[in-house]
Order: C-alpha cells, then sequence, then structure tokens
C-alpha cells in the first residue's frame, strides 16, 4: 500500500536522479598495487563533452594521464604511479544534462 | 533561471500544442463552430517557446559546464544529446511559425507542435532510467504524458475563447472536449505511474524534504484541476451552466500552469538526499 501511495506521489514528475558513481576499481580508501587502469562507472549514459575525470597525487598535483569516456564510465589511464594516497576527482552529466561531481581516495603500496 | 526557462518552455509548447489540437478537432468534428481568430495567441505562444528554449538551451549549457561562453552553448548544442534534440525541436517550432505565417497545413501545425513538445522526453529522467535497451519505452511513455497534458490546458484555452465570443454552439464543444478529455486525464495519469516505477526501480537513499514540499503543492493544484474537471463535467455541464462551467475552466487553467511551473522545478531538483 505505501508503494503504491508513493507510485501515486511520484506520478507526473519528469527528471528524477542524476548520473551518479556507483562504482570504480580501485574503489574508494582501497590499497591496491599499481593499477593499470582506473574505472569509473556511473548510474547513467554520460555526455562525454561535459564529463571527465582527473587524478591529483599526495602533494596536490594533477597526475599526467589519458582518459576516454564512453557509455556510462570513464576511464583514466595513467603513466607509472608511485606508491603514495590518490584522489580521483571527476565531474559527471547525464544525458538529462543534470551535473554532479564528487571526489575518492585510494592509495597505491609497494 | 534554468527552472523559469524550462518551466516556461512548456507552458509554452503545452498550450501550443493544445490550441492547435482541440482546434483542429474542433473543425474537423463539428464544423459549424466558427474557426477562433486566434492567431495572435499562436505567434505569442511559438515566440515565447523559441526564446525560453533557446534560453534553457545557453543556461543548461552554462550548469553542465560551470561557466558559460560562446564554445560552451556550441558544444552543448552539437554534442550532446539534449542540445541534438534543442536543433531538432527549434527546426520544428521554425517550421510551425513558417505555416501559421502561410495559413497552411492545420494538421501539419499539430504535429509540429507535438514534435516541439514531446522531443524534450528523450533526454528525460523517464527515459535515463528505463532498463537497458528499454530507453525509448520510457521516452514514448514521458512524450504521451506531455501530450495529454497538453491537450487539457491547450484545450481548456480554446474553450475559453470559445466562451468569451459567446460561441452559440458552446454545449457540443464542451461535450466534444469532455470526451476527450477523460481519455486524455486517464492516459495522463497511467503514464505518470508507469514513469513513476521505472524512475523507482534501481533508486535507493530518502526523498528531500524540499523535492516533497514542491511535489506535494504540484499534486494539490492537479487535484484541483481533477476535481474542477468532474464538478464541470457530471455536475454543471447537464444543467447548462456554461457561465459557471467557464469561470471553473478559468481556475482550473490558472492552476495548470502553476503546476507546469513546479514540474519545471522538480525537474531541477535532486530528489535524492
Amino acid at each position: 500500500m505505501k508503494r503504491l501511495a508513493l507510485l501515486m506521489l511520484l506520478a507526473a514528475t519528469p527528471a528524477f536522479a542524476h548520473a551518479k558513481l556507483t562504482a570504480s576499481d580501485p574503489a574508494a580508501n582501497a590499497k591496491v598495487k599499481t593499477p593499470k587502469m582506473i574505472r569509473l562507472t556511473f548510474s547513467e549514459k554520460l555526455e562525454p563533452a561535459f564529463s571527465g575525470a582527473s587524478l591529483i597525487d599526495a602533494a596536490g598535483k594533477t597526475v599526467p594521464l589519458a582518459s576516454s569516456v564512453a557509455g556510462s564510465g570513464i576511464t583514466l589511464l595513467p603513466l607509472a604511479l608511485k606508491p603514495g594516497r590518490y584522489k580521483v576527482a571527476w565531474h559527471s552529466v547525464g544525458q538529462d544534462t543534470h551535473p554532479m561531481k564528487g571526489m575518492f581516495s585510494f592509495e597505491i603500496v609497494p | 533561471m534554468l527552472v523559469l526557462a524550462r518551466g516556461l518552455y512548456f507552458v509554452a509548447s503545452l498550450l501550443l500544442f493544445g490550441l492547435c489540437a482541440f482546434t483542429w478537432l474542433l473543425r474537423a468534428r463539428l464544423p459549424m463552430i466558427l474557426p477562433l481568430r486566434d492567431q495572435s495567441l499562436r505567434w505569442a505562444l511559438l515566440l515565447l517557446a523559441l526564446a525560453a528554449g533557446c534560453a534553457w538551451l545557453g543556461l543548461a549549457a552554462a550548469d553542465m559546464a560551470d561557466a558559460m561562453d560562446r564554445q560552451i552553448v556550441v558544444s552543448a548544442a552539437r554534442d550532446t544529446r539534449f542540445g541534438q534534440f534543442f536543433l531538432g525541436r527549434m527546426a520544428a517550432l521554425a517550421s510551425l511559425g513558417l505555416l501559421l505565417a502561410l495559413r497552411r497545413g492545420r494538421a501539419a501545425v499539430v504535429l509540429l507542435a507535438a514534435l516541439a513538445l514531446v522531443l524534450p522526453a528523450a533526454t528525460s529522467h523517464a527515459a535515463a532510467a528505463s532498463p537497458a535497451g528499454f530507453a525509448a519505452v520510457g521516452a514514448i511513455t514521458d512524450g504521451v504524458h506531455l501530450l495529454t497534458a497538453g491537450f487539457w490546458i491547450g484545450g481548456l484555452v480554446v474553450l475559453l475563447l470559445l466562451w468569451r465570443r459567446r460561441e452559440p454552439n458552446m454545449a457540443l464543444a464542451l461535450s466534444l472536449f469532455s470526451d476527450w478529455a477523460v481519455v486524455a486525464v486517464l492516459l495522463l495519469v497511467m503514464t505518470g505511474l508507469i514513469n513513476a516505477a521505472s524512475i523507482l526501480l534501481g533508486q535507493d537513499g530518502h526523498m528531500s524534504a524540499l523535492y516533497l514540499s514542491v511535489l506535494g503543492a504540484k499534486l494539490a493544484l492537479v487535484a484541483g484541476m481533477t476535481g474542477l474537471a468532474l464538478i464541470n463535467r457530471f455536475k454543471l455541464m447537464p444543467k447548462g451552466r456554461d457561465a459557471q462551467i467557464a469561470r471553473n475552466a478559468a481556475i482550473e487553467l490558472s492552476l495548470g500552469l502553476i503546476a507546469v511551473l513546479l514540474a519545471g522545478l522538480l525537474g531541477q531538483l535532486q530528489p535524492i538526499s
């Protein structure tokens, strides 16, 4: 009954959620050996022209890398990474044009 | 501003479609009713849709890029799905303007107004939230939802214009609108439920208080509109109280326009906190 009431409440509402980060490899706060690539997966198909991500090292510097946006994912291909803590800063726009952004960290261990 | 541009685009395109569709239906079914002199209203709605549509693109581009310049707007129009459908909507509206200027193609005018109204459904969340491979289903249900809403509020404008000129066949026009509006409102509710079901699947988290407040206000307005429509259909129409019906229709239309603006706001809010 509650579900039906909720459905009734939501009837006729346009654009709902946004392209949210649903998974990443490496995962947030994970400790991993040097990854070959960093993969971010989102809840919706992305607009490549307005979506992307960058990698920031422990010193706060942006790491040079190649990146691609396809479907609902962003792939980062960094050059050799040294052990240490890294942050991934991402921004996404779904096909409904709503922007989202966020950040997560992971650590590379020797 | 983005909310306002989006809301005004839907107000203009819903009214334009409903106005064109119901006047076309009137001419086809009730030829004894002389055509309305509604050209200036059609032009006003068309220009509002064009202006609000362009503002929607510019503001959405600024929102997506968190910056604003000419290149960003061009990229939003050329490189995004929303932008490509924006160009389609503008082409439909420009063609509609041409037909209005030439005073030709009444059926084509209805089709072009419908196109300008339903194309945003392709980038709605109902489409995006559909299971993989079924995005077209979400877009179609959302499109039907927009068309039925447009027929309802645009048809009310036609009725008010007929009442204002003291149309002698008002009862026939009311009866025709009533028959079609019942179907439109049923489809409106059904497609709303289907969209909601597809959107709800896979959504986690709690709904935000702001979103719920706006949604509650919109639903109260729609409930009020439905109540007035039922009073008109089952209480006042059998008694032939045209003046009261027209007064209720004017209130119904006002509530509908506010509801559309609120829907524009809901489309920009993040519902899951």
